[in-house]
This record gives structure tokens, C-alpha cells and sequence, in this order.
């Protein structure tokens, strides 16, 4: 069971809650993974594969897909309008909040996380398979709009946020935030032209709203970290970015369901926009 | 550009595979990593085993070179190492068996695309060339020891 003190514990199932409802027949599991060939490995059975690339971002143009290709993404993999959609992965959860804030753009609400992700559903020794499933098709009515101007932020909604000293959480490593690293620990570098943050932003790395399992902390943790001493509001207009927009969706899971803040927009375009981009104002510290 | 025998041929069948085929080689290639690392009683010229920064976890690489020239490789990854990347090292240790150091340092890194497939190699994906990387600068080691070696002989 998930903490009930956090302000939607409804969003958070435990890797218990998902063995007990592994033929629920009004859920889907979704994995969503970095590892492009984790799922392949093995997967919580009954899950299907949203790859946070092929499926849900435009092939061409540095956007997501239309709401046409959601509805149609959402019909191959047996979703339907009232599906509640349980989402794992790799990576303590990166890509499935990554995959759930999509599944949000577009009005997708019957949302859930699996605290702890894929790492402590096998550490547990719980079932794997390779056998894919096969759902049959739904009808996915396709959403009126993707509602971009809810939850999400591009380059010019951040400067404004910046040049309005309004909350604005860099959830990076500190190297990449001060500036001395233009990666991500542990990865190559990712075609980053300058180093540094948002002029304003304050550094809280994702990893703080984590225990060492990948769960999420306690309500009270969290309230502790992002509201005492970030000073974020639940009524506050915050925006989060790290990267290309997985972490900060960590983040933005956080705030959003688990410390019910109702107006936090992730910045996807994040650092591999900013840092490359003529003039975009840079602070270094 | 013409790879290694060995190399090429598995070049040759990842080329012809259906996508679907293709993934099912790789996760094949993956599941045979953990094979790949030393075994009793072997012995080598060069261990390199580190944590790098630009990867997830700790790889080992093991170099034997034999006196006709000929080298082998086994390596060693730790369990948090992407599933493209354990691939990548069961492709490179069949694929490289057998030719000589400085073939090594001469292989270019442009096959890779044609066996995981454009569309898996992305961000994200891009430590699918780090085992090449390490392999090649354990084989550049070697070859500037033998040099130091033998400009020390010809003093």
C-alpha cells in the first residue's frame, strides 16, 4: 500500500498491488523503459511495451505524437478511454513517469506508478516472461487536443518563468547545475553545447524523492525537501526541467501526485534545449 | 570499408534480419554476455577493469595476445549495463576472436548501426559503442608496450 498521507495515494500502487491485479482485466500494464531491449528480456507478465521514443515522441519534429497516433497507440495495445493504465520501468521510474506525463497531454487520467519500478518487482523475485501479449483492439476515441498548456512548458514559458523569478527546480546532478559537466553521471555526452542552469533555478536532483529501492519517500520527506526547503506552494506555478524531460517527469510525478502541488508543467525541451540555443540566458555557480 | 572475417559475417546476417529477427539476435547476443568473461585457468597480457564515468556500471576487459599476433578477448560487465550493450560485447568478442592488436584499433565503429538497426541506436543508446572503445584501448596499451619494448631492445 502506498502512504496514505500522500495527496493522491490512489497514483501509487506497490509491486503487491500489481502481482494481485495481473489479469485485472480493467488495467493495463505498461512498461516503459530506457533499456530499449529490457522488455524483450523479460517483462511483469501481461505488461506491454511504450517506448518513450518510437511510441510516444513525432519521428521528425522534436514533439510528441498526435492525438491521432495516441488513439491509435492506446487501440494496438488494448487501452480504452476508462483502462487505468499502470505504468513500471527501469531507471527508478524515469521513463514510466515520462510515459504517464504523456498519457496526461493527452487527457489520459486513469493513471498509476508501480513504486519501485521494474528494479524491485525483480528483486523481489517476482514472474517474468518473454510471451508478448495480445490485446484486441479498442476503439481509443481520439483526444480533442493534447493540452500542452497544462503540464508542459517550452523554452519561452521558462525564460518568462526565469525572467519572473517565479519556482524553477533544476532536478540534474549538482555537476551538470553548476556547470562543470555537460553529461549526466554515468553517460556520454548527449550533444550539449554550454554547461550550467536556468538563471533562478534552484538544484533539487531528482534522486532526493527516492529511497535507496527506488520507492518514493514519505509524504513527509518529500514535504520536507520540495516545500520547506525548495519553498515550493501546492497553489504555487512551478516548472521542472533536467535533461530531455525524463527525470524532471519524475519530478513532476512527485509534486503533482504525491504532494498534490495543482500547477506544475515539466520543461521537456530541458537542458539539451537550452544549452544549445543562440543567447538563451545561462547561470553558472 | 571491409571489417573482420568474423565480424563481417555477423554484420552480413544482422543485415538481412527482419526488425523483429534482429531483436530476438540481440537479446540471444545478451543473454551469452555473462559468458564472456574470463575462464580457470586463463591467463592474459592486459586487465582493464574500471567504472568510467560515461558508463552505467563496471566493465572488465581482458586481452591475451598469443605469439603469432593473434588476440582474445574477455570481458566482464556489471549487472546494470543496457541489454544493447551486453549484446554489443557477445558480438565483439565472436566477432574480433582471432586478429591481431593493431586490426583492432583499425575496425571502425560504423558497423554498429548496420547490426542493432538505426532506429535503436539514439540517445540513450549511444554506450552501445563503449565495449569497442574499451577494447581498442586495451589493444592500443599493448601495442605501446611492445613498442616501448621493443625500442628498449633496439638501445
Amino acid at each position: 500500500m502506498s502512504d496514505s498521507q500522500y495527496a493522491h495515494p490512489e497514483a501509487l500502487v506497490s509491486t503487491e498491488w500489481l502481482a494481485e491485479h495481473l489479469n485485472d482485466p480493467a488495467i493495463r500494464i505498461v512498461e516503459s523503459n530506457e533499456d530499449i531491449l529490457l522488455y524483450s528480456t523479460g517483462h511483469v507478465p501481461g505488461a506491454v511495451h511504450i517506448d518513450w521514443r518510437a511510441d510516444l515522441q513525432d519521428q521528425t519534429v522534436r514533439d510528441y505524437i498526435t492525438p491521432e497516433a495516441f488513439a491509435a497507440l492506446c487501440a494496438k495495445n488494448g487501452i480504452a478511454r476508462e483502462t487505468t493504465v499502470v505504468f513500471y520501468g527501469d531507471k527508478s521510474n524515469w521513463w514510466s513517469c515520462y510515459a504517464l506525463w504523456a498519457f496526461r497531454l493527452f487527457g489520459h487520467d486513469k493513471v498509476k506508478i508501480v513504486d519501485g519500478g521494474r528494479d524491485k518487482w525483480v528483486a523481489e523475485g517476482r514472474p517474468l516472461t518473454r510471451e508478448v501479449p495480445s490485446y484486441t483492439l479498442t476503439e481509443y476515441p481520439v483526444p480533442a487536443k493534447r493540452k500542452d498548456e497544462e503540464i508542459r512548458a517550452f523554452f519561452e514559458d521558462t525564460l518568462k518563468h526565469s525572467q519572473e523569478q517565479k519556482p524553477l527546480i533544476d532536478v540534474r546532478s549538482p555537476g551538470e547545475f553548476k556547470g562543470d559537466v555537460t553529461h549526466m553521471p554515468e553517460y556520454p555526452q548527449e550533444g550539449v553545447l554550454r554547461g550550467g542552469h536556468v538563471p533562478g533555478a534552484k538544484s533539487f536532483p531528482w534522486k532526493r524523492a527516492v529511497n535507496d529501492n527506488a520507492t518514493f519517500k514519505s509524504a513527509d520527506e518529500l514535504r520536507g525537501i520540495y516545500e520547506k526547503e525548495a519553498g515550493l506552494s501546492p497553489d504555487g506555478d512551478t516548472v521542472v526541467y533536467c535533461r530531455i524531460g525524463e527525470r524532471s517527469s519524475h519530478t513532476w510525478f512527485v509534486l503533482t501526485y504525491l504532494l498534490g502541488h495543482s500547477n506544475v508543467r515539466n520543461y521537456d525541451g530541458s537542458w539539451t534545449e537550452w544549452g544549445n540555443r543562440v543567447r538563451a540566458p545561462i547561470e553558472r555557480s | 570499408m571491409s571489417y573482420p572475417p568474423k565480424l563481417a559475417e555477423i554484420i552480413e546476417l544482422f543485415e538481412v534480419l527482419p526488425d523483429v529477427e534482429k531483436r530476438e539476435a540481440l537479446i540471444s547476443y545478451a543473454d551469452s554476455a555473462m559468458r564472456q568473461g574470463p575462464r580457470e585457468g586463463e591467463t592474459f597480457d592486459l586487465e582493464d577493469v574500471r567504472k568510467d564515468e560515461e558508463c552505467t556500471d563496471t566493465v572488465g576487459v581482458y586481452l591475451k595476445v598469443n605469439a603469432d599476433n593473434t588476440s582474445h578477448y574477455r570481458i566482464t560487465l556489471g549487472p546494470h549495463v543496457q541489454t544493447l550493450t551486453k549484446a554489443m560485447t557477445s558480438i565483439l568478442c565472436k566477432g574480433l576472436d582471432g586478429i591481431s592488436p593493431q586490426e583492432v584499433l583499425d575496425v571502425e565503429a560504423d558497423f554498429v548501426p548496420k547490426i542493432v538497426g538505426a532506429d535503436l541506436v539514439r540517445q540513450r543508446s549511444q554506450t552501445v559503442y563503449y565495449i569497442l572503445t574499451r577494447m581498442k584501448s586495451a589493444a592500443k596499451v599493448w601495442l605501446n608496450r611492445q613498442r616501448a619494448l621493443q625500442s628498449g631492445e633496439a638501445a
